[in-house]
């Protein structure tokens, strides 16, 4: 019983290891892409609000 | 710790980065919308990233780290219970779904379309309540780490705490949500860096099996070092020296309970652009709240171990009562094994984990604040500008509190108990009215009242009982020359009640749920059926 828990929480430590360093690369990516995409949307908002309404 | 050259580049940069990126955010600001949930624009790995950054604090790897430290692996058993919670809640879209279909901005606006203002107003106070006083803790134990951690002198940790204080606010009150989404991106790569990099340099220096060995030599009492006996059995949480079934049932119903209703949590639901976008990133973040207690666990455990082959804890920590020395073994553990460079890296991470946490909690209570409490009793609606300003000043006036609350409360039991506890307030009730309010067409407001004031009678007891027990045990074992009246009054409480033992966490807990569950149940089968009103959970989104 007790070696299962062991073997439990090895693979739990040694899986979030991976997955922290996995995540760390994809979501870095993505995510900047995200922000990119982000501050694009704010700054067109931010254009047409000043733009002068059609008389 | 002499930090060296590098490690002050590190820092440096990384504090520099992050701050130019959440200053320069505020341009972006319009409206309070921008400010709390930044336009609802928050796409999937961005929100990935702000969750994760947001509930993985320095307080939270002091508390896994602690629990590592006296409980060995085990003590991640809350960190698989958690992940569990959210894959079933980002699989079946339970409250989730239905809270962001909504679109409403907190939780206690929902309550008011489903049980009225009054409602409203009482669950944003009981929100606000308890999450302050939960985050209470945050700025003292982050700059606890920081002081162990560099060896500075422990006259410091006023000056870093409110160094610390001081950049989160300056972004944050700036730029609000869109800031705080910014710098948890900057924050999740720098600290998971730090996480990967310190877990992984952990194990090569002790050696999986030397590890492994030592925390059973530990638990069988023949650790070398004094005082580094673990008393819980350090690989299976349900053994009757671990957490046992009962601690465990209780936290499963806790973290239901947490990654539905805790409003930082949501509040990256309210802020992501659909409901399906919430509920893959729930699912995708799930198993990151396993390392999130596994990996600072195994630091704790680490810890445990080293200083236990090593002939005991440093003399620094050997005057602290039991709590404190668990508390920073791990931070004064790290700073002996990091070589050059790498502490750098370790003390940027524990900074972004730090300013990520506070910013986004600053940020929540203080939209519940301007949203639930202020903005109910304003009977003429405030310009932009003004609502603006004033969610911008409750940022900063709970930034203050916390730099009070940090310095003056003493901490009665361990770490996570207190944020278990003091969440519990708010968790249990407003998560009965929440899944009451979606899916249970008889409940009524009298429910709603009834199991707010019966959700937050266990912790609040847990809170001033146990607090009380430990200032009188205190007053009795050192008795002071001339007692003050509140001092008397403590002196024969201890007479009256010699043997009086803390309340548990898990009894308040638990007893705060079943209260709260009780209140609506009784409260609305007392009173008269509701109107019929719509309930999101059962509307078709447009």
């Amino acid at each position: 019983m007790n070696d299962l828990f062991l073997l439990f929480w090895s693979v739990m430590i040694f899986a979030s290891i991976a997955w922290y360093g996995f995540l760390l690369f994809y979501v870095g990516i993505k995510g900047g892409r995200e922000i990119i995409v982000m501050i694009k949307t704010f700054d067109e908002r931010n254009a047409q609000e000043k733009k002068p309404e059609p008389k | 710790m002499n930090l060296a050259p590098i490690d002050w580049i590190i820092i440096v940069v990384y504090l520099v980065g992050c701050m130019s990126a959440g200053i320069y955010m505020r341009r972006y600001i319009r409206g309070v919308d921008d400010f709390a949930v930044a336009g609802r624009t928050m796409d999937l790995n961005l929100g990935i990233a702000s969750l994760a950054a947001t509930e993985l604090g320095l307080v939270t790897v002091m508390y896994t780290a602690q629990l590592g430290y006296t409980n060995g692996f085990a003590g991640a058993t809350m960190g698989v219970l958690m992940a569990t919670a959210m894959y079933f809640v980002g699989r079946t879209g339970f409250v989730i779904g239905p809270l962001r279909r909504a679109g409403v901005m907190t939780i206690p606006e929902l309550f008011e379309k489903r049980f009225g203002v009054k409602v409203r107003w009482l669950a944003g106070l009981f929100i606000v309540m308890g999450g302050v006083l939960n985050m209470g803790i945050f700025l003292r134990l982050g700059g606890e780490f920081l002081v162990v951690a560099t060896g500075m002198p422990v006259q410091r940790l006023e000056w870093v705490m409110t160094a610390l204080l001081g950049m989160i606010l300056l972004y944050t009150v700036l730029g609000g949500m869109l800031s705080v989404l910014v710098t948890d991106y900057i924050q999740f790569i720098v600290k998971g860096a730090g996480i990967v990099v310190t877990s992984i340099l952990v194990i090569s220096s002790l050696g999986w099996s030397n590890l492994v060995h030592g925390l059973w030599q530990c638990w069988e009492g023949t650790g070398g070092g004094a005082g580094q006996t673990l008393t819980a059995h350090p690989f299976n949480p349900l053994h009757s020296s671990n957490f046992g079934w009962m601690y465990i049932l209780w936290q499963l119903v806790f973290q239901i309970a947490v990654v539905t209703t805790w409003q930082t949590q949501i509040s990256r639901v309210l802020s992501s652009k659909d409901e399906a976008t919430a509920k893959r990133m729930y699912r995708r973040t799930a198993f990151y709240f396993v390392g999130r207690f596994a990996l600072p666990g195994l630091w704790g455990a680490a810890a445990m171990v080293y200083f236990s082959q090593h002939g005991g804890l440093p003399a620094a920590l050997q005057g602290l009562t039991a709590n404190e020395a668990s508390l920073r073994a791990t931070p004064a553990f790290l700073g002996l094994l990091l070589p050059t460079g790498f502490i750098g890296l370790l003390l940027a991470a524990a900074l972004a984990a730090e300013m990520s946490t506070d910013s986004g909690y600053l940020l929540t209570w203080a939209t519940v604040m301007y949203n639930d409490l202020i903005s109910p009793c304003v009977k003429k609606p405030l310009s932009p500008a003004a609502r603006l300003f004033i969610t911008r000043a409750l940022v900063l006036a709970i930034g203050l509190f916390l730099l009070f609350y940090g310095l003056w409360y003493e901490l009665p039991g361990n770490a996570f108990d207190y944020l278990a506890v003091t969440g519990n307030i708010y968790l249990a009730s407003v998560c009965t009215l929440l899944v009451a309010g979606l899916y249970w067409r008889r409940a009524t407001s009298q429910g709603a009242y009834a199991a707010l004031l019966l959700g937050a009678v266990g912790p609040i007891t847990f809170l001033v009982v146990n607090l009380l027990i430990m200032k009188a045990k205190r007053m009795g074992a050192h008795l002071p020359v001339s007692p003050s009246l509140m001092q008397e009054w403590l002196l024969n409480f201890n007479q009256r009640f010699p043997n009086a033992q803390p309340i548990h966490p898990e009894l308040a807990g638990a007893l705060s749920f079943v209260l709260a569950f009780l209140g609506m149940l009784v409260g609305s089968l007392l009173s008269r059926s509701p109107e019929k009103r719509n309930i999101p959970a059962t509307e078709v989104p447009a």
